[in-house]
């Protein structure tokens, strides 16, 4: 096309050309035909129409020139806008190309480092969205308390469990925490100001929250979140201590108990044996008396440790369990022809009434005979010189359960005390002068009867009149048909 | 005359049995009681030297008995040894504030509780010397 407009130009030029020199030549014919001689004039004006030709023709080939370079960028331009982009070249403009494929090679890089920013952008936006959904996820699954807010105390954000323990509403996020909370945990957000205030990346302190009715201890720890060198919020989360802090206390108290009653009988043989020692036992009678003290408590050491042992395995499911069809009558007058002579020595009256029943229960023969012996001698124990204490066993068959139940006409236990017999170590302080003890027996009794045989124990008492323990075992029959 | 007079607190019979023998041998004077209640009236009624009290004791304890000596204005000076078979004994500070003079753990040695009774009745010159 540009070679068809070149032409059409030099057409136009020449024609131009020929046009002035005819143009002259007429009127210089036209003038020498006139003047009929040499005119001087006319020379002149032949000489000007022949400048103002070359200067026609010189501007019409500068313009070609001019429209070609144009032309030849807008070209090359076009080109580069669609597709890979190649060099400039301008003939006869050097300077020019050169110019104009530096700013294309500019633009270029910067088009590509543009897109290249934008790509990452765009990485950086879905990684950052996916990052505040796992952030999301991750604390909304937490059974902790999880709080977030800005660094004007506006909520950011709050999982289910501290919505419940500070009573957040669903439309509370974006406002104050202090406008949500109100003063009922005004130690928590003084906490929360303290630490954003502090800027301290994780502070920490035991708080006690109400959850429900119960005081709950929460472990509390704040960190703060910072954008450059400014807290731009702060992070709490509140991990409920309070089970913890109860199976310590339970471990210390259990350490506590079971020292003290170790130490006991451990104090008497050690006193005992240092009198022997030293000689402080001036006769026979009186050595033989310390012997006797440093032999039954001994023993009291043995049984303690026996129990303690029985229990501790019994509740973490160490304890091997030898099960067989048993007859509890038999059982029952085995363990009472044990306890008579005691009961004899304090004069109390020990009767039985159990039916001849065989193979009643599916039960280990040796744990089933310490819980009767040890509910027959707690109510020996706790029963005055002339009382009774008397063991009945009856098969319910319709409840597919066999009852024992041992009653005394002992001192009788206070009715606030009744919830607690069974606990580890627990004794009726008002009942510590009838005798001694460890306060394990019954938890034994429980563990052995519960947990063990899937029973049931029970008691039933009255102060100064007596009581009634029993427990109840699924029968044989039960306890053996293929489930 | 007799010597001294030794108040022993404790529900271990077989604890104050033995005390008592060493402090007999030793020409002391026993008392006894088998919990901190008792010890309280026996020690208004019959004003020992000096008491050993156990701990834990049914009724009323070992600290609770010498609490309320303290706020006795007849029987706050009394020299009390706390005998404990706590894991965790009280601490100085909770001595010091009872007033304890000494606090043995059990097991003890009787030998051991029979010098710390000789040395704070010294101090206190409270020694009377025994009938021969």
């Amino acid at each position: 096309m540009l070679k068809t407009r070149k032409g059409l130009v030099g057409v136009a030029v020449t024609v131009t050309v020929a046009s002035l020199c005819v143009a002259a030549l007429t009127e210089l014919q036209v003038s020498g035909i006139a003047a009929g001689g040499r005119n001087p004039v006319s020379g002149l004006r032949l000489a000007l129409y022949a400048v103002g030709a070359v200067g026609v023709i010189v501007l019409g080939v500068a313009h070609l020139r001019l429209a070609g370079v144009v032309m030849s960028i807008a070209r090359q331009l076009g080109a580069q806008g669609s597709g890979p982009s190649g060099e400039v070249k301008l003939a006869g403009t050097d300077a020019l190309s050169a110019a104009i494929n530096a700013y294309a090679a500019g633009r270029e890089t910067l088009v590509r480092r543009l897109s290249a920013e934008l790509d990452d952008l765009r990485i950086h936006a879905r990684l950052s969205e996916r990052q505040k959904r796992h952030t999301k996820a991750i604390i909304y699954s937490l059974r902790d308390a999880v709080v977030v807010v800005d660094e004007q105390d506006r909520l950011i954000m709050a999982n289910e469990p501290a919505a419940g323990l500070l009573g957040f509403s669903d439309d509370a996020r974006g406002k104050p925490i202090a406008d949500i909370c109100g003063e009922k945990h005004r130690e928590f957000l003084e906490f929360l100001h303290q630490s954003a205030q502090s800027g301290v990346e994780g502070t920490r302190r035991e708080m006690v929250f109400a959850l429900g009715e119960q005081p709950h201890v929460f472990d509390t720890i704040v960190s703060c979140v910072y954008e450059g060198p400014k807290v731009s919020g702060v992070v709490a989360v509140l991990h409920d201590i309070t089970r913890e802090k109860e199976i310590s206390q339970m471990k210390n108290d259990f350490v506590s108990h079971v020292s003290h009653e170790l130490k006991t009988p451990l104090a008497s043989i050690t006193a005992y044996s240092e009198m022997l020692v030293d000689g402080e036992a001036n006769d026979e009678e009186t050595r033989k008396e310390f012997y006797g003290i440093i032999q039954t408590q001994a023993q009291r050491l043995n049984r303690l440790i026996e129990d303690i042992l029985n229990i501790s395995r019994i509740e973490s499911g160490l304890i091997k369990v030898a099960k067989e069809p048993v007859s509890l009558a038999i059982l029952i007058e085995q363990q009472m022809s044990m306890i008579q002579k005691y009961a004899q020595e304090k004069n109390i009256t020990v009767t039985r009434q159990t039916p001849i029943i065989f193979d009643q229960v599916y039960a280990d023969k040796d744990m089933i005979s310490q819980v009767i012996v040890n509910l027959l001698s707690n109510a020996v124990k706790y029963t005055l010189p002339g009382g009774s204490v008397r063991i009945a066993a009856e098969v319910d068959e319709a409840a597919g359960r066999v009852r024992v139940t041992v009653t005394d006409t002992g001192v009788g236990i206070p009715e606030e005390e009744l919830e607690h017999l069974f606990h580890k170590f627990y004794r009726v302080a008002a009942n510590n002068k009838h005798a001694k003890g460890t306060g394990l027996g019954l938890n034994l009794v429980k563990q052995i009867v519960e947990k063990v045989h899937n029973g049931r124990v029970f008691v039933t008492s009255k102060v100064g009149v007596g009581s009634t323990f029993g427990f109840e075992l699924p029968l044989a029959a039960l306890e053996m048909a293929p489930v | 005359m007799a010597g001294n007079k030794v108040l022993i607190a404790d529900d271990e019979i077989h604890i104050i049995h033995v005390v008592a023998i060493k402090l007999r041998n030793n020409g002391y004077d026993v008392l006894s009681a088998n919990n901190g209640a008792e010890a309280y009236d026996m020690v208004c009624a019959e004003h020992p030297d000096i008491i050993v009290t156990d701990y834990q004791m049914p009724l009323m304890t070992g600290v609770e008995m010498i609490e309320k000596l303290r706020a006795n204005e007849a029987t706050r000076q009394v020299p009390v040894i706390l005998l404990t078979a706590r894991s965790f004994a009280i601490s100085q500070e909770q001595q010091e504030s009872l007033g304890v003079s000494a606090c043995l753990s059990k097991p003890f040695s009787p030998k051991e509780l029979l010098k710390s009774i000789q040395d704070i009745l010294y101090q206190r010159e409270l020694v009377v010397a025994p009938q021969p």
